[in-house]
């Protein structure tokens, strides 16, 4: 609130010029000190003068006796609007200064760019403001039939390359114009002020192919200017995050359709084993824990137990010995009667070398009996690898030599060159050149049935006890008094066989019968008269023509 | 006079010093940024006493304020629209105080006191800077409150199709919707029942998108095998092909009064075609990469689309070029929505859902909230706006004040596992009150709204900056 408000406004506008001496220096300060020519010298006096406003040139040209550049009108200065990369500054209706004028240009006027920070600000819907709302049906159906129009065009130039010749189209009616030109006299237009214009349609050939090559490719014009971007920059990606987003190459453990070598570590961590986590279970540990702490206790148990039976035995030992000596010791004193008491010490422990002397060759007697083996059940019992590693000769129960126990074959065998190879014969069949069993003594690696068996019997007789002695095996036992010959419990054999008795009709056996033995009877032969011959016994089924 | 001196209460320098801090503190901090309130009758002294030590012999003459306050009444006039408007914008002019109270009293004394009290009272606050009092607009509430929409829930699970539903479209007598999926089937559902009416084949990849033409019996539906089929729904074949496409087809739309068909695919061009003759009128290039969304309308701009290169486009389609690229997400745009009665469209990104009015493609609000891809947006009448997300959840949007008053995330289909939770498509039917949703774990979906709930049951959850939304 000025105070000026408060007093009238001045009735009289006291000019500075009132005064004259106001007014004769207002009047100098107006006058320019340099006189100003409005317009060019005359012809002929334009010697050291060069136009250099437009006003120079008045409505002429350029002057031809002044040697300069001249642009009168501006004609053919060149174009400074291009100048560098500079704008203009302007300012826009507001008054502020147009920032965008960078973003704008090449574009025209209205085109819509948002470039400033109001753009981006939220702004309220306000219902009632005609801006929100769809605009109305005529202006939407009047854009519809211009769309629609435009479209319709492209569509029917696109469309009419591929239509069928038709006959030439009808041109649009004539239109006349009337046309009134700015330069105007008598010279021009021969004296009329205007002229009339008939304007018509070039009619076009509808055979005509088309004029122009348009399949020609032409590069791309540039693109409109880029759009301002309307938000921050993208966030700096943290390595964190970069790291999520990893994502590693696919080792597949069924496909490598190029072949590719991978190392081990890699096919291993594709497999998602470093992600997996090793979980023992602690009653492993317990386990093992436990384990050990019984085979301690159990070891000191045993080592106890045994020290004890040792003690023990010890004590035994020496109570034993101590018996025998007092034994011997009595009898050497009965012996030698009574004998002192210091020398029977001495004696006794004399006799107590002996002893020792004694057991230690009878140890060493049965250990050279032992190492020798025999026939003993020992032997016998033990497993043919065992036999081996001994180094015994597997001797049977029927007790041969112990040289016949290796098979010759074993012995002096060379494997040098001379050996194998036969000059060369290769039909030589030398593999089963020797029975199979040619010594008894392969024989005892196979089983003989040993139960029940008593020492020196063989197989065959036991066999033939069990054939006849047990009454198990018999052969099927027929009724009594059944069967042919003897009583019919007879058998020859498994298979028996019946003689067949030869029908005799005319008794010519019973001569031959008669006759034999009417002569052997005299030589007392043996021959029993029985039916049962001996030559033509037994298989015989036809007669034997003699 | 025996003061009685009261013994002074013994305090560390430190408590002394925070006291007198504290002190200084709450005396001053309200009127921290304020300039003192103009006192007019100690202004009014004020200038008695100067005016009076200045002009004293002449005050007796009539001012000269009297005489040009009707050139100050034409001052006003030119420059008196925004006083009133109670719009964020800071770059409003700051209007000087005689010019605002001449606009809203001109009859009344200039005493500019009064004035500037009454100016206060309405969205703008008075403020002195100098000599000069100025009306500067108080900031717009940060979120005025929302509508009530009653919640929605699921009433229907629609399975038979072997594989993802990509699409969904609803015949516009509401008798049937379409779904096409990744089985290359299209299926035909009727509405009220969901029972299924026909089942089309003919396309050798997944059916992307799909429209039923209102004007006329026909399905248009487009393929990520770069084919756009024409079905006749009266013979139940194809009867048109619409070739040209480099490569997928994502999206596809009909133009509501035209007979235009446009699709946008993997090429980064949309192709406006002539649905009769089949023939690709435009191609619309701009985009650097896919075109994912395609949206189109009866006025200017009828075509809006929005790609993976982060921009949204509104083109000519007359020309064949394009009007405006918006440049405000900063991902993918994969979806876009017309709002069906106002002048205004929404887009959905990973990053926000914006919205936006035509023509120009100003910028209004964030719906800030769902950070997920969101693959489809869906409008409502009711200003219901509803965003379907690739990991399967549903937000409800308030579409006035971009709250959201539900989310939703429905659980799959029993067989299917978590991660086959995701919305591709989704569409109102044209009542508007049952939302259709293409998911990923093979069902069709349906919500409604919740007919027992009400205001007092499901009450709004708002506070004034209750949530902090991305302003821009």
């Amino acid at each position: 609130m000025s105070l000026t408000k408060l007093i009238p406004s001045p009735t009289q506008r006291l000019s500075e010029r009132s005064t004259p001496a106001a007014a004769n220096a207002a009047s100098a300060a107006d006058k320019p000190l340099v006189a100003v020519q409005s317009a060019a010298p005359p012809y002929g006096h334009r010697r050291g003068w060069t136009p250099r406003r437009q006003e120079d040139f008045g409505d002429g040209g350029a002057f031809p006796e002044i040697h300069s550049r001249q642009y009168p009108l501006g004609m053919g200065q060149p174009q400074s609007a291009s100048s560098g990369p500079t704008l203009p500054m302007t300012l826009g209706a507001d008054g502020r200064v147009n920032f965008d004028a960078v973003v704008r240009q090449g574009q025209r006027a209205d085109k819509v760019v948002h470039s400033k920070f109001s753009d981006l600000l939220p702004k309220p819907i306000d219902e009632d403001d005609p801006s929100f709302q769809r605009p109305d049906e005529e202006s939407i159906k009047d854009l519809t039939e211009k769309t629609r129009d435009a479209l319709q065009r492209l569509v029917e130039s696109k469309a009419a390359a591929s239509n069928p010749v038709r006959s030439a189209e009808r041109t649009g009616p004539a239109q006349f114009i009337r046309y009134t030109p700015s330069q105007q006299g008598a010279g021009y237009n021969s004296g009329s002020a205007q002229r009339i214009v008939r304007m018509v349609e070039a009619q076009k050939d509808p055979m005509e192919p088309p004029r122009f090559r348009i399949s020609k490719k032409v590069p791309r014009g540039p693109p409109s200017p880029p759009a301002t971007v309307m938000h921050s920059p993208p966030r700096k990606v943290t390595s964190k995050e970069q790291a999520d987003w990893k994502i590693p190459p696919c080792v597949s453990n069924w496909k490598n359709p190029k072949g590719y070598t991978i190392p081990l570590d890699k096919r291993v961590a594709a497999d998602g084993r470093g992600l997996q986590g090793v979980h023992v279970n602690e009653k492993f540990v317990m386990l093992a824990e436990a384990l050990h702490t019984a085979e301690v206790k159990s070891r000191e148990a045993v080592s106890m137990r045994a020290k004890v039976a040792s003690r023990m035995q010890q004590a035994q030992r020496e109570k034993h010995e101590e018996t025998l000596q007092q034994i011997a010791s009595r009898a050497r004193g009965e012996r030698a009667g009574l004998a002192p008491a210091a020398e029977a010490a001495e004696a006794a422990a004399e006799a107590r070398e002996r002893d020792a002397i004694r057991r230690e060759r009878a140890e060493q007697r049965a250990h050279e009996r032992n190492r020798k083996g025999g026939g003993g059940a020992n032997d016998r019992d033990r497993d043919i690898s065992e036999q081996i590693a001994l180094g015994r000769p597997a001797l049977q129960r029927n007790q041969q030599d112990p040289e016949a126990a290796f098979d010759s074959r074993l012995f002096n065998q060379d494997a040098g060159l001379a050996s194998g190879f036969h000059a060369g014969e290769d039909e030589i069949y030398n593999v089963y050149d020797q029975p199979w069993r040619a010594n008894a003594s392969s024989a005892g690696h196979l089983y003989r049935p040993t139960k029940g068996l008593e020492e020196g019997a063989s197989a065959d007789e036991e066999l033939g006890r069990l054939a006849s002695g047990t009454g198990r095996f018999v052969p099927d036992r027929r009724f009594e008094g059944t069967g042919g010959g003897a009583g019919g419990s007879r058998r020859d054999g498994p298979v028996q066989f019946e003689k067949q008795v030869e029908e005799d009709p005319f008794g010519l056996d019973d001569l031959f019968d008669k006759v034999k033995r009417s002569e052997t009877v005299g030589t007392g032969s043996k021959r029993p008269a029985s039916g049962h011959r001996d030559e033509g016994g037994s298989g015989r089924k036809r007669d034997r023509r003699d | 006079l025996t003061a009685q001196i009261e013994p002074v209460q013994p305090h560390s320098v430190h408590t002394l010093v925070f006291r007198s801090l504290k002190r200084t503190h709450d005396m001053f901090l309200s009127d921290r940024d304020c300039l003192p309130a103009p006192d007019p009758t100690a202004d009014k002294v004020r200038q008695a006493v100067k005016a009076r030590d200045q002009f004293g012999p002449v005050l007796h003459m009539q001012s000269s304020a009297k005489t040009a306050r009707p050139a100050a009444g034409k001052q006003a006039a030119i420059a008196a629209a925004p006083a009133g408007s109670d719009g964020a914008d800071s770059n409003s002019a700051l209007i000087p105080a005689s010019a605002a109270s001449a606009a809203s009293q001109p009859a009344s004394s200039a005493d500019p006191g009064s004035a500037a009290a009454s100016a206060a009272a309405a969205n703008t606050a008075s403020v002195q800077v100098g000599e000069e009092r100025m009306l500067v607009p108080k900031r717009a509430p940060l979120m005025p409150k929302p509508d009530w929409h009653p919640p929605w829930k699921l009433y229907r699970v629609i399975s038979g199709h072997t594989g993802w539903v990509r699409c969904v479209a609803v015949d516009p007598l509401n008798r049937y919707f379409v779904t096409g999926a990744a089985d290359r089937l299209i299926k035909i559902w009727d509405l009220a029942s969901g029972t299924l009416k026909l089942s089309l084949t003919g396309h050798i990849s997944t059916v992307r998108g799909l429209q039923v033409s209102d004007r006329h019996p026909f399905l248009f539906s487009c393929s990520e095998d770069k084919t756009v089929r024409c079905w006749d729904l009266e013979e139940n074949k194809v009867v048109r092909h619409y070739h040209g496409h480099l490569s997928a087809v994502y999206g596809l739309t009909l133009h509501p009064t035209l007979d235009l068909l446009v699709t946008c695919g993997r090429d980064a061009t949309a192709r406006l075609w002539d649905m009769r003759t089949k023939l690709c009128i435009h191609t619309l290039a701009g985009h650097s990469s896919t075109v994912a969304a395609v949206a189109s309308q009866s006025a200017e701009p009828q075509l809006v689309t929005g790609s993976h290169d982060c921009t949204v486009r509104l083109w000519d389609i007359a020309a064949g070029k394009s009007l405006v690229t918006l440049t405000n997400h900063k991902k993918s745009v994969r979806a876009l929505a017309i709002h069906p009665t106002q002048f205004t469209f929404a887009t959905g990104a990973p990053d926000n859902i914006k919205q936006w009015k035509f023509p120009d493609g100003q910028f209004l609000q964030n719906f800030s909230g769902h950070n997920a891809i969101v693959n489809a947006l869906a409008l409502n009448e009711d200003g219901v706006l509803v965003s379907g997300a690739d990991n399967g959840s549903l937000h409800m949007w308030d579409w006035r004040t971009g709250s959201c008053f539900q989310r939703h995330t429905s659980p799959v289909q029993p067989g299917s596992i978590d991660s086959e939770a995701g919305i591709f498509a989704l569409a109102f039917d044209r009542s508007g009150s049952r939302l259709i949703t293409a998911e990923a774990d093979k069902t069709v979906k349906i919500y409604k709204e919740d007919e027992t709930a009400t205001e007092e049951t499901h009450p709004v959850n708002w506070r004034p900056g209750l949530l902090k939304k991305a302003r821009y």
